[in-house]
């Protein structure tokens, strides 16, 4: 079973996934669509998540991702992930600048 | 059709069977994205034909035989690079090459297209027997004492979708080198072989077994001395036979066979592996000359000619140009004919990115092969590339010719020529990042000449303890990890793969990483300070221990 993520304080939660078909990585708006961008990203309190990440689970089929799960950010806009892992998810490897991932549209 | 020097050259047999499994992956791609499967369902699937999802995208990791491939398939890895992915590829450190921008939806015209040119990414990753790897300098080195590719290739045929072997206990891999300098890490594998000639003149094989890194690194025991090659398939079926019933399945960090040996004793194991091959039919697995010879058959030789005397062409070139001859020393290795050398192409420019290569470095990697080498190249586990038989008297050209596209960088066996996993810039599983900590030592050390000066010293690094950098191994290891969200190096001393393989061992506390790179600089200059006349840094450190190197490297921390 899936540890829950820590959030500390003045953190919040975001969902996250690959898009189905290409991969690509995705958040989860507040209208609950998916996008590529982390700047668009509903946050969420700790204590929100459950029913929200659970819906984006059973619906990640229909919506096209795969692999849902809810990452920890710190409340800033645009919300910056807390892990060093989940900040290259959302920005683009670190190697490759030209291949980087704007925050917002 | 010519049939292509170093490598198998296909059948038909061989094309329909990729096309069949073609044909039931894309309809499997097809179930997955209706939903008809789901990604527990599918994960499973797709892994079988190479396919991972990783942090960005979909990475396909696509097999090379022994590390050995012709310049039509180079070229194809390049326009797969240009079609598929981003523009470039990555050799890895199983001889490989992986994509890491691939779409899922197109992954079956990407194997269709690789199919074209005799290739496929079945057996790349899940709990089968993996990519068979041999020695760079197969067929070419004046060290050798056996070709291993002929029964590297055998290993191929015999493993490739073996019935009882689909399913282990954990992932398998055997590496065969024919040399008496251990070029492949042999007692870092599952299987470690050194082939040799026997009294008969057929050649005979010593095994190591239980070797492998990780988290638990461990050294290979031979298990056997001198197994005939009639008796290779059969006993290493036994070998495997024997771990497929016995290794783990409760625990993934203890399934490997490893693990199983260390249990067992390498006398105990040895003994259950006879008691297997006492109750085999062992007439079913004999490997008869006939079958030898008809797979030696299908590897081109090339004619090796040289007229004129080369070695001084060579020699003259060497003087009148420095910078070549400095390249000459590091990224050349003797050839078994007096008028050829094996040239290695280093993929590790000062600050640039361990074993990636763009699509037109591999085009012209291609060309180049074509031109000088019989349209043939090598992917080492060092993640560069050889070129087996350049005419001496060529070199000097092709030299040229790889500057132009910023491949010559002279630094083989040197402190530029690092080996890195990708790290956490794209893989699922590191902990912290592998690359940018390479760019900056190989930056630091970039210029030719002080990297001469430093002499032999391997960094490898890997970004988690799945050590795919090999920093086991290396003679100085970084491996990533995670320290409060934070990325820290643990620094290791003393690994080598090689002959008189060994196991680094740990200096102390793990550093930031750009204290990390200061203190490999100042390590550095401990060992130039230290070091007496003819020493490289692992002599130094046999002779000192690592106190020295200990105290030069947490100096001001």
């Amino acid at each position: 079973m899936k540890r829950a993520v820590r959030v500390g304080t003045d953190e919040k939660l975001v969902l996250t996934a690959n898009r189905l078909l290409d991969g690509v990585i995705v958040w989860r708006d507040r209208l609950g669509q998916w996008r590529p961008h982390i700047g668009v990203a509903e946050k969420l309190d700790a204590e929100q998540v459950a029913p929200v990440l659970e819906l984006a689970q059973a619906r990640a089929q229909a919506d096209g991702v795969v692999g849902v799960y809810e990452v920890a950010v710190k409340d800033v806009e645009p919300p910056e992930p807390v892990t060093v892992r989940e900040r290259i998810r959302a920005y683009g490897p670190t190697v490759h600048p030209e291949f980087a991932v704007e925050t917002v549209q | 059709m010519s049939v292509p020097v170093g490598h198998y050259q296909y059948d038909q047999i061989d094309r329909d069977f990729l096309d069949a499994r073609i044909a039931e992956f894309s309809e499997q791609v097809a179930r997955r994205i209706d939903g008809t499967l789901t990604e527990d369902e599918f994960k499973p699937l797709r892994l079988m034909n190479g396919l991972y999802l990783q942090l960005h995208a979909y990475m396909l990791r696509i097999a090379i035989p022994y590390g050995t491939i012709d310049s039509k398939q180079m070229r194809m890895f390049a326009y797969i690079a240009r079609r598929y992915d981003r523009d470039y590829g990555h050799f890895t450190t199983r001889q490989n090459i992986q994509f890491n921008w691939i779409k899922l939806e197109e992954t079956p015209d990407i194997l269709r297209d690789l199919a074209r040119v005799d290739m496929h990414a079945i057996q790349t990753s899940g709990n089968c027997i993996r990519n068979v790897t041999s020695d760079e300098f197969a067929g070419a080195a004046a060290d050798e004492l056996v070709d291993p590719r002929i029964h590297a290739e055998i290993l191929r045929q015999w493993s490739t979708l073996h019935p009882e072997f689909t399913f282990l206990p954990r992932k398998f891999k055997i590496a065969i080198s024919g040399s008496p300098n251990d070029r492949v890490a042999a007692r870092f594998h599952d299987i470690g072989i050194l082939a040799r000639p026997g009294d008969d003149g057929r050649t005979v094989f010593r095994i190591f077994v239980g070797g492998g890194l990780g988290r638990t690194p461990i050294i290979g025991q031979e298990i056997f001395d001198a197994v005939p090659e009639e008796r290779l398939l059969a006993t290493l079926e036994a070998i495997v036979r024997v771990y497929n019933a016995h290794g783990r399945r409760d625990n993934i960090y203890k399934a490997r066979i490893k693990i199983l040996v260390q249990a067992l004793g390498i006398d105990a194991y040895r003994e259950a592996v006879e008691a297997e091959l006492a109750q085999m039919d062992l007439e079913h697995y004999r490997l008869t000359p006939d079958m030898v010879d008809a797979i030696q058959a299908r590897f081109a030789v090339p004619t090796l000619s040289a007229p004129g005397n080369p070695a001084q062409e060579l020699a003259n070139k060497r003087r009148e140009n420095p910078e070549f001859d400095l390249w000459v020393r590091s990224n050349t290795h003797p050839h078994r004919d007096a008028g050829h050398i094996i040239a290695v192409v280093s993929l590790k420019p000062a600050g640039g990115i361990p074993g990636d290569a763009t699509s037109a470095q591999m085009d012209r990697l291609a060309d180049l092969a074509d031109e000088y080498s019989f349209g043939e190249l090598r992917i080492t586990h060092l993640q560069n590339i050889v070129l087996g038989h350049v005419r001496q008297d060529r070199l000097y050209d092709l030299w040229t010719s790889l500057k132009e596209v910023d491949l010559a960088s002279a630094n083989i066996g040197l402190i530029g020529d690092i080996v890195a996993c990708p790290g956490l810039d794209y893989c699922a599983l590191a902990n912290a990042r592998s690359i940018p900590i390479a760019q900056k030592l190989g930056a630091r050390f970039g210029d030719a000449s002080l990297q001469a000066e430093i002499g032999a010293l391997r960094i490898n690094i890997s970004g988690c303890i799945n050590a795919c950098g090999h920093h086991h191994a290396g003679h100085i290891g970084l491996l990533g990890v995670d320290k409060r969200g934070e990325e820290f190096f643990q620094i290791t001393l003393g690994g080598r793969a090689e002959n008189g393989a060994s196991i680094g061992t740990i200096l102390g506390p793990a550093l930031p990483e750009d204290d990390t790179v200061d203190a490999i600089a100042r390590l550095v200059d401990r060992y130039l300070g230290m070091r007496e006349k003819g020493e490289t840094f692992l002599d130094t450190l046999d002779r000192l221990g690592d106190a020295p190197f200990k105290e030069a490297a947490y100096e001001t921390v």
